[in-house]
């Protein structure tokens, strides 16, 4: 057991003052301003910039396009990104799926890739779930048929974030429908600029754009198949058990993994509430910092938060999204109508960080699917209680059904 | 407060800290069938298995080597009162050892620090500061002749009675007294903030440990209720395979792994960086006291009216959620404290 703070060696601290002084020439205020406009989660110049140091992939060796960063520097790097809110998702969703590529793609379409993935300009999006689908992942409708050396791709995808600043979909197709619901599947990587991919943006509350992806005839090469046909269940289980379960091994990492991002936006509300708290006077000129109703139920807040960052795994990231949630709005009722006002406008909390985190906040109980789905897997595979067997579970996805 | 600060994140436990945590499971699983428990009620208090766990070094190891003690750590200390949770021992442990640690740091009479060493002394501590010849509800009070109690007049006062006050039932069927501070003999031990920071100190002592039992009770709670929701069938299937029941128990799950991380995590900054995050042990307290609540409520209702019974082990925990929890006294002011500590830090 440890919670000290980490000592750094001097090549440590010199890593930290290089990535400062460069997060302050890349990161600017456009960025930001960027990022507020479009909710693309993505701004190319960082993205080329951090690749151009090997820092999109830090742990890969310096001649592979990484950086051959030691773990500390890794998160030391991690830590500043996150300081500065520079836009990850396709960082992220980028990193996911070439662990993918790499053990299940043709290895002369993987060392194509590979240069142009560690220098930013080659990158990946999630084509998970069907438009009916949602968090079951395996209905899939979309179809895929051979066609000699081609693949033909016809159908739709929901919520594939950052496709339109993407090179590839990380895609799931059904390529047998006569076999059961998770046996017809196999995965491709899909150029987005083939012909008959249409990409069309949805926008969420929270700011973010997401998009609806298209397939009408679609021609793809056998060659960007990942894994065996009718294997694909296998090939994406791949990356969803790394994006769910990826543990820390070596006490660096946030024991919360996914639900730390989540947090991160929940403190930020909480802190500007406390700052709030502290130059607010009531009409009877109380200071609000010294009412203790006020500092109960903030109190009760700040609980949530520490009991989030320490609870582990997938349960970290049903507690840190639902504390979040129920947080939020009880921090919007503590501090009343200002609150509610939207970056820029007159009277508003720290550029409305507070009514920002609560609109963001919703989102988090679907991403990488609902809580609903990650409490079905705790309770099946940590307490060991009996699966439920529905309909749905294995049946026959075909045409028309 | 730097919340981007490069720390450790490592829960893991050590070779020393598992024997502590295998040794006393044990010890506790063996020694404490539930049929025990219901045969120490309603004092709560089994005099035989307190001396085999003084016996077994609980009473010593907490204690600085200088009083005869093993310099054991919160988290060892968390590691024990985790077991003892989980079986509800009724045995006087949580306020006996954080008491003789405060007697200890006050320079409290040897032959009583001796005598609680030994375990033949039940000590405890008045969880709220004495306002004049009120008289306050004290665990363990009524197995224990001594009382360590803080009053911003008197200071840090050791009260000593003839015999242990009167027990008094109660939901938790634990030792519970009410402290009279006029009886007995009063020997003063510190004065001034010294005797406040002591106070504060082993109040979060008491607050840290009881949290780290309520994790065990926790965790028998669950336990039972995944049992039962494996085997009980409703409508031709487990009840456990129904979202109605595998939700609310993974809620539970979820809540008892961050309650036992948020317990040794303040424990761990209590052991090693005391001072930087106080609130922590306030924090672990009511987050443990809210998830046993929960737990004791939810698993002993997912076992139906069967869960209602008597009979029931169920029924031990749920009775001692609160019994244990609501000693603390009312969980505001530990949540203004918290919130007070943000404000501090923004």
């Amino acid at each position: 057991m440890d919670f000290s703070a980490v000592p750094l060696t001097d090549e440590q601290r010199q890593f930290a003052r290089e990535v400062s002084a460069f997060l302050d020439e890349v990161v600017t205020e456009e960025v930001h301003e960027h990022e507020r406009r479009t909710g693309d989660g993505f701004h190319e110049g960082v993205h080329l910039a951090l690749g151009s140091r090997g820092w999109l992939f830090p742990s890969w060796p310096v001649a592979e396009g990484g950086a051959g960063l030691d773990r500390v520097s890794q998160r030391i790097l991690e830590l500043e990104l996150t300081r500065r809110g520079v836009p990850g998702i396709t960082i992220s969703t980028t990193s996911l799926v070439w662990s993918a590529v790499e053990l299940f793609g043709d290895p002369g379409l993987a060392a194509e890739l590979k240069p142009g993935v560690a220098a930013g300009r080659v990158r990946f999006c999630l084509g998970y779930s069907d438009p009916e689908g949602g968090s079951d992942i395996a209905a899939v409708h979309l179809r895929a048929v051979q066609d000699g050396d081609d693949w033909v791709l016809n159908g739709a995808k929901l919520w594939t974030t950052g496709a339109h600043n993407c090179q590839y979909t990380f895609l799931i197709t059904r390529t047998d429908p006569e076999a059961p619901k998770h046996k017809g599947l196999t995965m491709f990587l899909v150029p987005l600029d083939s012909s008959g991919v249409e990409i069309q943006a949805i926008r969420t509350y929270g700011d973010e754009r997401t998009n609806a992806v298209y397939y009408s005839d679609v021609h793809v090469c056998d060659r960007y198949r990942l894994g065996g046909v009718n294997e694909g269940w296998a090939v994406l289980r791949g990356p969803l058990d790394e994006e769910h379960n990826r543990s820390p091994s070596d006490g660096l990492d946030d024991v919360a993994r996914l639900g730390r991002r989540y947090l991160r936006q929940f403190e930020s509300a909480l802190d500007a509430a406390a700052r709030w708290a502290k130059r607010t006077t009531r009409s009877d000129g109380t200071l609000v910092a010294e009412e203790p109703a006020f500092l109960e139920r903030l109190g009760r807040l700040v609980i949530e938060a520490e009991a989030a960052l320490v609870t582990p795994g997938l349960m970290g990231r049903n507690k840190a999204s639902l504390a979040y949630i129920a947080g939020i709005a009880e921090l919007m009722d503590l501090v009343g109508p200002e609150a509610l006002l939207t970056r820029g406008a007159d009277g508003a909390i720290e550029d409305g960080v507070i009514e920002f985190a609560h609109r963001w906040a919703q989102g988090t109980a679907t991403y990488g699917g609902t809580t609903e789905v990650f409490k079905n897997m705790i309770a099946q595979h940590l307490l060991g209680l009996p699966r439920l067997a529905l309909a749905g579970d294995k049946a026959y996805i075909r045409e028309g059904t | 407060m730097d919340r981007f600060e490069l720390r450790r994140q490592d829960f893991s436990l050590d070779a020393d800290q598992r024997a502590v945590r295998e040794g006393f499971g044990d010890f506790f699983a063996k020694e404490v069938p539930s049929s025990l428990v219901r045969a120490a009620e309603p004092l709560g208090f089994d005099a035989d298995l307190w001396s085999r766990l003084v016996a077994m070094g609980a009473t010593t190891m907490g204690l600085p080597g200088s009083a005869g003690g093993d310099d054991a750590t919160l988290v060892d200390l968390a590691l024990v009162a985790e077991e003892a949770g989980r079986v509800v021992a009724p045995v006087p442990l949580v306020a006996h050892v954080v008491a003789s640690r405060l007697l200890a740091r006050a320079a409290g009479p040897a032959e009583l620090l001796e005598a609680a060493a030994t375990g033949e002394r039940v000590v405890t501590l008045a969880l709220q500061p004495s306002r004049g010849a009120a008289r306050q509800l004290v665990p363990e009070a009524a197995v224990a002749r001594d009382v360590v109690a803080f009053s911003p007049a008197d200071g840090l006062v050791l009260h000593t009675v003839e015999e242990p006050a009167a027990h008094v039932p109660n939901q938790g069927s634990t030792p519970l007294a009410w402290f009279d501070p006029s009886a007995g003999e009063a020997t003063p031990l510190a004065s001034g903030a010294e005797a406040e920071g002591l106070f504060a100190g082993a109040a979060a002592e008491w607050k840290l440990l009881t949290a780290a039992a309520l994790v065990g009770i926790t965790d028998s709670c669950l336990q039972l209720a995944v049992e039962f929701a494996k085997s009980r069938r409703t409508l031709g299937v487990p009840i456990g395979s129904l979202q109605g029941i595998a939700h609310p128990l993974a809620d539970i799950a979820t809540g008892l792994h961050g309650a036992r991380n948020l317990v040794w995590k303040a424990a761990w900054f209590a052991d090693h960086e005391p001072g930087v995050r106080p609130e922590l042990p306030l924090a672990a307290f009511d987050y443990a006291a809210r998830t046993a609540t929960e737990a004791a409520w939810f698993c002993a209702h997912a076992q139906g009216g069967l869960g209602f019974t008597v009979e029931a082990d169920i029924s031990l925990f749920f009775l001692r959620a609160k019994g244990w929890s609501v000693l603390a006294g009312d969980p505001g002011p530990g949540r203004q404290q918290i919130a007070a500590a943000l404000l501090g830090a923004v």
